[in-house]
């Protein structure tokens, strides 16, 4: 079988094509998302729901090369991920994607400053570190340890960390799953911002649905499958949400 | 410096507990390993200098007197490349303010300074001059202790007579690097010295003119294979050639005392050197293994994100590997330069011992090199393990939350009866021991090992003690031993009854010769005793009494082993001395002794052997304690010039407990050092992190009520059942490892004895649980420090 997939229309950054993911936990086999398929497109903010436990995550890491599916096929800009080797995934994790982690993933013993490092040293054309930090408003806060910022504060940092390498796809684990209403929604402007002005695509996942408003499409995910697929015609600015 | 890089280096800052255990470890293997074999390559180098410098004989024949010209045959055997024949005397020395007896051994050398044979190295003055006959030059440490130079008088009582020499130097030689008086294993340079002399003055006084005693020799070839070679047959055709003038024995360089000593000290350290670091840095390895694998588990979310952000495995594994290797450095300089300042004290104690005309610590590259890189290895292969788990794990995987650890029965949770009856805290440290296999395996092999080092270390130390009572307590009992220097009659015996202070004078015969037995042969003596003598008692291995027989031989067991004789067989003896009559002779005992290779027999039936009615060499004597009245012994001996030997015990013992005695209380002060260290690093390293591995469990208990003691119990017991295990493990591997070191000592000359105890046991049980209950202090500290609500917040 070819690894291009000829088909697919132009404006498709990824695809998932009957994509399976199976995990043993011990004596038990869990199937946390079954024969799933989807286009991602280039520039769109897709958003992703579901109660906890129906793969979400699962399908966010299978998307950012964290984790190989169990069955199926996923192609980037038509070439298929499912077949390339350990180097080449983490050849595309250091240059397509930024990843949002819903726990931070901060190293506990490097400053805010130089968490984002830690990805910007990596990068080809990487944002300067504060100038990252600035954008989500922590500059002053720039060498503080993760154990003296809010839980707020770090995921601000996360997400400094995921843009500051400018990828073309941001992968977000709910982006504003620990913070408070007000700072929920700057985050979600910031994404929606980089999207306007960078042309990023923007995967955020939360099993927060008033967050779906801001969303171009969304995504309705129920024990590892999806549901639903609907399209936002009038996406509301994140500033008129409300949850 | 990069971002990782900065992580690395505030890890190692906020383990540096762990790590300094775990650096002390290293450090002492790579210590070892430097000092020793430094001192291995000090010795070595002094040695080949020396011996160069001296022209170190290849083999030494001791006649009873051979005219000069035919010895001068022997030159011209192939495979010989230089002889040398000399005279060689053993006499007494008397100086104006000692009492004490003072032996020399005499040698000649030309009249005239001339490359020779077994040369000396002159300290202070010079060589021989014109203007006297009587010149004579004295060894180095002799003169020291007795403050004598160049211009000074001496007397020596010299083939009967009191004769007066004057010194015109002070020298040194190769053959004396390890300087040893009649049946003394220590030197003792305060009461016995060498005295060189002129030839012509030798000749005349002890005449010998035209003849000499002894030969020396060098063999044919550049290097040893060729010249070892040529050794046997040399020796064999020498014998032949010089039969009719009594061989008295053949030495060759393998069997010359000093040598075989400094070759034994040598070769000491390279097993040393090889096998004290391995124990250590297998030690480190293991420790250090643990240690990296708590550290990149910990990690396993670090590594998820950064393997998330695009960073290659190899980038992750670099730097986890740096850890490791940080480590192996700061532990490979440390112990390089403990090793080196080691070295230089180790040779400073080896010139106490070996007079050397340049013994120094040198530097040497290679070796501090090597170290330096074992040591790197050691901590990079105990990191390998821990790194590869966590690199193995998909990102998205090891950024998950490690799934709990398989919690079945332990094998113990079987014995019904004896489970139900424990506590749940001993429940719950036996069930962790034995869970984290790991990290138990490597606490019990620390302790294992440390262990076996202590064991050994008193168990040498109680084998010095056993051999020196053996020796000098149990088979000679004799306060005072007097040599003749010629074999005299019963009348001797009764003189010697008669001196000042003597509560019991029994005779002794020595009788040098050759034994046969089939194809075997070897030079030995037989040492005729009275039946039923008191003074000098020969003892089997368990230090009973062995019966003279009143025919036949009490045959050593080394000997009888090396002419492969049993008890009930006889051999052949032929005396050096008098008409030489090959002998029939049968074996009768077998006894025991740590040092040469005695044999006995009853005096009146030796000297019917050689060809006597009742012959006597010298006299033992059991002398009143008191000092005025050993002083008045002494001062009477010093008046009677047949006398070629007069030998304390007192001082033999006393120079033992000196030397050997106390260095031997440094070296297992040091052995105690490097145990503990293993101890004590392994199980703190192994408390803190099974401390920091456990921190919710823990803390869900300090939750429930415990307190921080009683956590600290639990720690306390976990590390007691590791070194426990380890140290009763251990026992056997000491024992057996000094076997082995025994084995390796082993020579004709000197045989190490196997001796332990409950002590030995009990001293190594004690230390093991000190220095257990030593690294728990810092884990108890490490306890009440932590804050527990923290703990129980924090997610793995």
């Amino acid at each position: 079988m070819s690894q291009e997939s000829n088909n697919a229309p132009h404006d498709v950054l990824l695809r998932l094509e009957a994509v399976d993911k199976t995990f043993t936990m011990g004596e038990v086999e869990v199937l946390a998302a079954r024969r799933v398929s989807l286009d991602i497109r280039a520039a769109e903010l897709l958003v992703m729901v579901g109660p906890s436990g129906s793969g979400k995550t699962t399908l966010l890491n299978l998307v950012g090369g964290l984790d190989s599916p169990s069955a199926g096929r996923l192609f980037f800009r038509n070439r298929e991920m499912t077949a390339w080797s350990q180097a080449e995934l983490t050849q595309y994790r250091r240059d397509s994607v930024g990843f949002v982690f819903q726990f931070y993933n901060l190293v506990p013993n490097l400053t805010a400053v130089e968490n984002v490092m830690v990805a910007t040293e990596l990068s080809r054309d990487p944002m300067d570190p504060l100038d990252a930090l600035t954008k989500v408003g922590l500059a002053e806060r720039a060498d503080h340890f993760p154990a003296q910022l809010s839980g707020g504060e770090q995921q601000r940092v996360s997400i400094a960390r995921a843009i500051a390498k400018n990828p073309e796809l941001l992968l977000c684990d709910e982006p504003t799953g620990a913070l408070d209403f007000e700072t929920g929604k700057r985050v979600l402007r910031l994404l929606v911002d980089l999207r306007n002005e960078f042309g990023t695509t923007i995967v955020v996942i939360t099993h927060n649905t008033a967050i779906a408003g801001a969303a171009d499409r969304v995504v309705h995910l129920r024990s590892g499958e999806i549901t639903e697929l609907e399209r936002n015609e009038r996406p509301l600015p994140p500033e008129e949400i409300v949850w | 410096m990069s971002i990782l890089n900065r992580k690395l280096v505030r890890e190692l800052r906020d383990s540096w507990g762990m790590l300094l255990a775990i650096v002390s470890i290293i450090a002492v293997g790579v210590a070892c390993f430097v000092a020793m074999g430094s001192s291995y390559g000090n010795l070595q180098r002094s040695k080949q200098d020396y011996y160069d410098q001296c022209r170190m004989p290849d083999f030494w024949i001791d006649l009873k007197k051979a005219p000069l010209a035919e010895i001068e045959a022997l030159g011209s055997v192939p495979g010989v490349a230089a002889i040398r024949p000399r005279i060689r005397f053993a006499a007494t020395i008397s100086l104006p303010d000692v009492t004490k007896p003072l032996n020399a051994m005499v040698l000649s050398m030309p009249d005239r300074r001339e490359p020779v044979l077994a040369d000396i190295v002159l300290r202070q003055g010079g060589y021989f001059t014109d203007r006297r006959e009587n010149e004579v030059i004295v060894n180095d440490a002799f003169a020291r202790h007795h403050n004598l130079a160049p211009g000074d008088w001496i007397h020596l009582v010299l083939n009967n007579r009191r004769e007066e020499l004057f010194i015109v130097g002070t020298a040194i030689a190769s053959e004396f690097a390890y300087l040893l008086g009649p049946g003394a294993i220590v030197p003792d340079p305060e009461h016995f010295g060498v005295f060189y002399l002129k030839r012509t003055y030798a000749e005349g006084v002890f005449d010998f003119d035209g003849a000499a005693n002894e030969v020396i020799g060098r063999l044919a070839g550049t290097n040893e294979a060729e010249r070892a070679v040529h050794e046997a047959r040399v020796l064999q055709h020498a014998e032949r050639l010089l039969q009719p003038y009594g061989v008295i024995a053949t030495t060759p360089l393998a069997e010359q005392v000093s040598n075989q000593y400094l070759a034994q000290e040598i070769e000491g350290l390279r097993i040393f050197a090889l096998f004290m670091p391995a124990v250590f840095l297998a030690v480190a390895a293991l420790v250090l293994n643990v240690l990296l694998s708590r550290l990149a588990d910990q990690q396993r979310m670090v590594v998820g994100t950064l393997k998330a952000l695009g960073y290659s495995n190899a980038q992750v594994f670099v730097h986890f590997l740096k850890f490791g290797t940080t480590v192996g450095v700061i532990g490979g300089l440390t112990g390089c330069a403990a090793g080196y300042w080691l070295a230089d004290a180790m040779t400073e104690i080896y010139r106490e011992f070996f007079e050397f005309p340049n013994l120094v610590s040198h530097f040497f590259v290679g070796l501090h090199g090597t170290g330096l890189a074992i040591s790197i290895a050691c901590a990079v292969v105990g990191s390998l393990r821990g790194t590869r788990a966590v690199l193995r794990l998909e990102p998205a995987a090891a950024m998950r939350p490690k799934p709990p650890r398989q919690g079945g029965a332990v094998l113990l949770e079987r014995l019904g009866w004896l489970w139900t009856r424990l506590s749940s805290g001993w429940r719950i440290v036996v069930r962790s021991t034995v869970r984290s296999h790991t990290r138990t395996a490597a606490g019990v092999f620390a302790a294992a090992m440390g262990s076996a080092v202590l064991v050994s270390g008193f168990m040498m130390a109680k084998a010095t003690d056993y051999l020196v009572d053996f020796q000098f307590r149990w088979i000679q009992r004799s306060d005072v031993d007097l040599v003749f220097k010629d074999e005299r009659d019963a009348d001797a015996l009764d003189e010697a009854r008669r001196l000042p202070a003597v509560d019991a004078a029994e005779p002794v015969l020595n009788a040098a010769g050759t034994f046969y037995h089939g194809h075997r042969e070897k030079k030995g003596g037989i040492t005729g005793l009275l039946p039923g003598a008191r003074l000098t008692v020969p003892r089997d291995r368990q230090a009973r009494a062995v019966r003279i027989p009143a025919a036949g031989l009490a045959m050593s067991r080394t000997l009888a082993d090396i002419l492969d004789v049993q008890p009930g067989q006889s051999v052949t003896f032929r005396p050096a001395k008098g008409l030489r009559r090959e002998r029939q002779v049968p074996v009768v005992e077998i006894a025991d002794s740590y040092m040469g290779t005695a044999v006995y027999a009853d005096i009146h039936y030796l000297s019917r052997l050689i060809g006597e009615e009742f012959a006597i060499s010298g006299v033992q004597l059991a002398v009143d304690p008191r000092p005025m009245q050993v002083d008045a012994l002494y001062r009477e001996l010093r008046e009677l010039p047949a006398l070629q030997g007069i030998h304390s015990r007192h001082d033999l013992i006393a120079k033992i407990q000196e030397t050997v005695i106390e260095h031997m209380a440094v070296f297992i002060g040091f052995l105690v050092l490097f145990a503990g260290v293993v101890f004590f690093g392994s199980i703190l390293n192994a408390s803190l992190v099974s401390l920091a591995e456990r921190q919710r469990e823990l803390a869900t208990l300090r939750v429930l009520g415990y307190g921080p003691w009683q956590i600290g119990s639990l720690m306390l017991r976990e590390s007691l059942i590791v070194t426990l295990a380890g140290t009763l493990l251990g026992m056997p591997l000491g024992y057996l490892l000094t076997v082995l070191m025994a084995l390796a000592y082993e020579s004709e000359m000197f045989r190490f004895p196997v001796v332990s105890g409950p002590d030995v046991y009990l001293a190594t049980l004690v230390l093991g649980l000190v220095f257990t209950l030593l690294a728990h202090l810092f884990v108890q500290r490490s306890i009440h420090q932590t804050d527990w609500l923290e703990a129980l917040q924090a997610k793995e």
